[in-house]
């Protein structure tokens, strides 16, 4: 690929794509400096090294990139050469804005083909792993190259063309980052990072399919792996956290109860007091009076 | 037949074993917790969640041993992991997490207390090393730190004093576990105002004080109806872990010793005195009112292993955790003791004994141009075991041993318990039971069902594997390279501060 900038408000090259901030192409002859300072991101950016090595740091972790990787960050997240130089080499990018991937109510804007259950198990994935450097990911040159493409020869359909590819770069992405993080090494840790999402958010009706493709393993090995590191399957660990949370929240005044096992993950009032009483003999009104003595 | 049901609050999990009248597993069912770090040197757990989680398993195990029809259970008792602390408001409710034994948090309020002579004139009264493990240095951090808490805070709870009370209402703490608070006048078996009136508390804010063998408690009868145990089944209030590890580990007699290898790891004797160390390095926990279990924990355990393989061995063909762990050791066995002059000290995460510096750190020592893999393996157990003799070599000061029983999955592989006879040229015995700690909950419980008449004759039923003997030309290569182990831990203690305060300097940037 060639050098070349598509910006939005230069060009008509995006035009038909409010979703694509930027991309662009940049062959680095000689060391820049300050030419890729550290910046904080407004867009989910994505790199795609060519040729070359460049020294960045990523969300505060210095890699070192090489051809065929790719780097991506969520907005917020920080990003730039280290001292702010750029280094010899061949780079690719392109800024998106997947609002409308994270946040589900929102229709407007709405370009991606995923649905619903896709967008949020690869919204919890990206809110885990908040920026990566995917080492060796042949397939980003590929859609990067089609991307410009289609950009450029505008045959027809060309438009549902480079969405479909962005998917496909946004699935590719995922991918790698499930794959890479699937390794029996970390199990510990990706279980804690589960645990905590699962935690802030007790009223999702999570499936195991979810919390597997969350720490990035298939069904059948998470569910063997969670059972083996906690005695429990992924849904009576679940159980367990959502009482684990209503017992807490019992034992404040101010909340009701229907509330409590809403916000807790239970589909009624009902259901919540039968599960809650077959362990703990109580229903939850009778547990919050034996805890409150105001 | 009768059953006694032991239930284990581990730093980790609950374990719930069943045992029948002769000591036999009957039934085993375990769930995991999470530990919390929000910030470093802090370690913390959500006791709302252990105790779900322990219902939870303990429900399911009782179902299960009565659908046998075989069982009638007895009683159950409790253990738990020492030195953690949940505050809680007049209302019995948690204020925050509980501490865990290993958050550090307290560093300065330990640094503080040891500059004055109270220190000393503490640990021996108290038997608790002047360390943040200890509940009352927690409990003077958060009169630092967290002011509005503290004043907040009607009870000061260990986690099993807390879940004894939601299954009984009442708060209580045994013994064993009161002996582990720094707070606690191990002579008197009370209270030691002295620690009371500097961490700014009074014995009200602190549970009644029970024998281990306690069962005054009742269940509540909810939850005799959702556990399905009658109110005829003892609540035996049961001892710490460490203290029912070394009960169970069955080396009451005169001579013997323990060492349990888990992720962190300790060596304990059991005896009618005090031990008197002049350093005030070694613990003196109380077993009952008759027997003090005295020794040596360190950090740096079987976690340190654990790092070693998560950075350095092969995981990449799908293996199992015990297919890594089986590789490393095959390893190591092809390289000699010494490691051809490769040492390693083990002090990952700081050290307690025999060293108590929280800012220690790990240091490959020796490296030369023809060490491989198998020697940085082999150097790394070595240094997990050395450190282990550091303490023995404290504890016989005090007393002669001449067998040590070893615990611990990390500890009972074949290779381990042999490079551990070589380095202390002890006979190392392999515990049988699969956990000691439990086997000790089983042992107060038969006694006090009258199954054994004392707590020295149920310990007498242990039976362990035959000994591994020490190679004495082993032990002659180790003795030297432990000396010099121990000169780089002491020589590099100024540097580990130094560290320390760099590090300190850079997480501030």
């Amino acid at each position: 690929m060639n050098q070349f900038l598509f910006k939005q408000d230069n060009g008509n090259e995006l035009m038909l794509f409010p979703h694509i901030l930027e991309m662009g192409v940049r062959k680095n002859l000689s060391v820049q400096l300050n030419a890729f300072p550290e910046i904080v991101a407004t867009r989910f950016c994505v790199y795609y090294v060519i040729d070359g090595k460049f020294d960045w740091q990523v969300a505060g972790r210095r890699s070192i990139i090489l051809p065929k990787d790719a780097v991506y960050v969520m907005p917020g997240e920080k990003i730039g050469g280290v001292n702010g130089t750029l280094d010899v080499g061949t780079v690719a990018w392109i800024h998106l804005d997947i609002d409308c991937l994270l946040d589900k109510g929102r229709t407007q804007g709405k370009w991606s083909g995923f649905s619903e259950s896709e967008a949020l198990t690869i919204e919890h994935i990206f809110r885990m792993h908040r920026a990566a450097h995917l080492p060796i990911l042949n397939e980003v040159s590929r859609i990067f190259q089609d991307i410009y493409t289609e950009l450029q020869q505008r045959e027809v359909g060309y438009a549902s063309m480079v969405n479909q590819l962005l998917d496909e770069l946004i699935i590719v992405l995922v991918r790698q980052l499930t794959r890479q993080s699937a390794s029996s090494r970390d199990f510990p840790k990706k279980f804690l990072q589960l645990e905590q999402m699962l935690r802030q958010n007790l009223a999702h009706q999570w499936t195991v399919e979810e919390m597997a493709a969350s720490v990035g393993m298939g069904t059948t090995s998470f569910t063997e792996r969670v059972r083996s590191y906690s005695g429990f399957s992924p849904l009576s660990y679940l159980i367990n956290l959502r009482v684990t949370e209503a017992t807490r929240l019992l034992k404040q005044p101010d909340l009701n109860v229907t509330d409590i096992a809403l916000d807790t993950g239970f589909y009624s009032s009902q259901h919540f007091s039968t599960t809650f009483k077959k362990l703990t003999g109580y229903t939850p009104r009778e547990f919050r009076k034996k805890n409150l003595y105001l | 037949m009768d059953c006694f049901i032991s239930i284990e609050l581990g730093t980790n999990a609950v374990r719930v074993y069943a045992f029948d009248t002769n000591g036999a597993i009957v039934g085993f069912n375990r769930g995991a917790y999470t530990t919390f770090h929000p910030a470093a040197d802090y370690s913390e757990q959500d006791p709302e969640q252990i105790f779900i989680t322990m219902l939870f398993v303990l429900k399911n195990l009782v179902s299960e041993i009565k659908s046998t029809g075989k069982y009638q259970i007895v009683s159950l008792c409790f253990s738990a992991s020492m030195h953690s602390l949940l505050a809680v408001d007049r209302n019995g409710v948690p204020l925050g997490n509980a501490i865990t034994w290993a958050d550090n948090r307290g560093k300065q309020e330990t640094k503080r207390l040891r500059t004055k002579a109270l220190a000393r004139k503490l640990y021996e009264a108290t038997g608790t090393p002047i360390h943040p493990m200890s509940p009352l240095l927690k409990i003077l951090w958060l009169k630092s730190n967290q002011q509005e808490k503290f004043e907040k805070t009607s009870m000061f709870l260990s986690i099993k004093s807390y879940i004894i009370m939601q299954l009984t209402g009442r708060y209580v703490i045994d013994l064993s576990l009161a002996s582990a608070t720094g707070l606690l006048n191990i002579h008197h078996f009370g209270w030691e105002q002295e620690a009371l009136d500097y961490a700014g508390i009074t014995p009200t804010q602190l549970p009644d004080i029970v024998p281990i063998s306690d069962s005054s408690c009742k269940l509540k009868r909810q939850y005799q109806v959702s556990l399905g145990i009658g109110p005829e089944t003892k609540i035996i209030a049961g001892s710490s872990d460490g203290c029912f590890a070394s009960l169970g580990g069955g080396i009451m007699e005169e001579g013997r010793a323990t060492i349990t290898i888990e992720d962190s790891a300790a060596m304990r004797i059991i005896g009618r005195k005090v031990l008197q160390d002049e350093g005030c390095r070694m613990f003196n926990y109380i077993l009952d009112e008759h027997y003090y279990i005295s020794g040596g924990p360190s950090n740096n355990g079987s976690v340190v292993f654990e790092w070693f393989s998560r950075q350095f061995a092969n995981y990449t063909d799908s293996y199992s955790d015990e297919m890594v762990m089986r590789d490393l050791l095959l390893m190591a066995e092809q390289v000699d003791a010494g490691a051809d002059g490769l040492l390693f000290l083990p002090y990952l995460l700081g050290e307690r004994a025999p060293i108590w510096n929280p800012s220690a750190r790990g240091v490959y020592f020796g490296a030369n141009i023809n060490h491989d893999r198998r020697h940085f393996i082999r150097a790394t157990i070595e240094g997990i075991l050395f450190e282990m003799y550091s303490i023995g070599k404290l504890l016989l000061q005090h007393r002669d041993i001449s067998q040590i029983t070893v615990n611990g999955s990390f500890v009972t592989a074949p290779l381990i318990s042999r490079l551990l006879a070589d380095i202390f040229n002890i006979p190392m015995s392999v515990n049988q039971h699969v956990s000691a700690v439990s086997t000790g909950a089983f042992l107060l419980s038969a006694k006090e069902f009258g199954i054994y008449r004392s707590l020295e004759e149920a310990a007498k039923s242990i039976t362990l594997h035959a000994p591994v003997h020490p190679d004495p030309a082993n032990h002659a290569i180790y003795a030297k390279y432990h000396q010099l182990f121990e000169k780089l831990t002491d020589k590099l203690s100024p540097e580990f501060e130094l560290l320390d305060e760099l590090t300190l300097l850079s997480d501030k940037h």
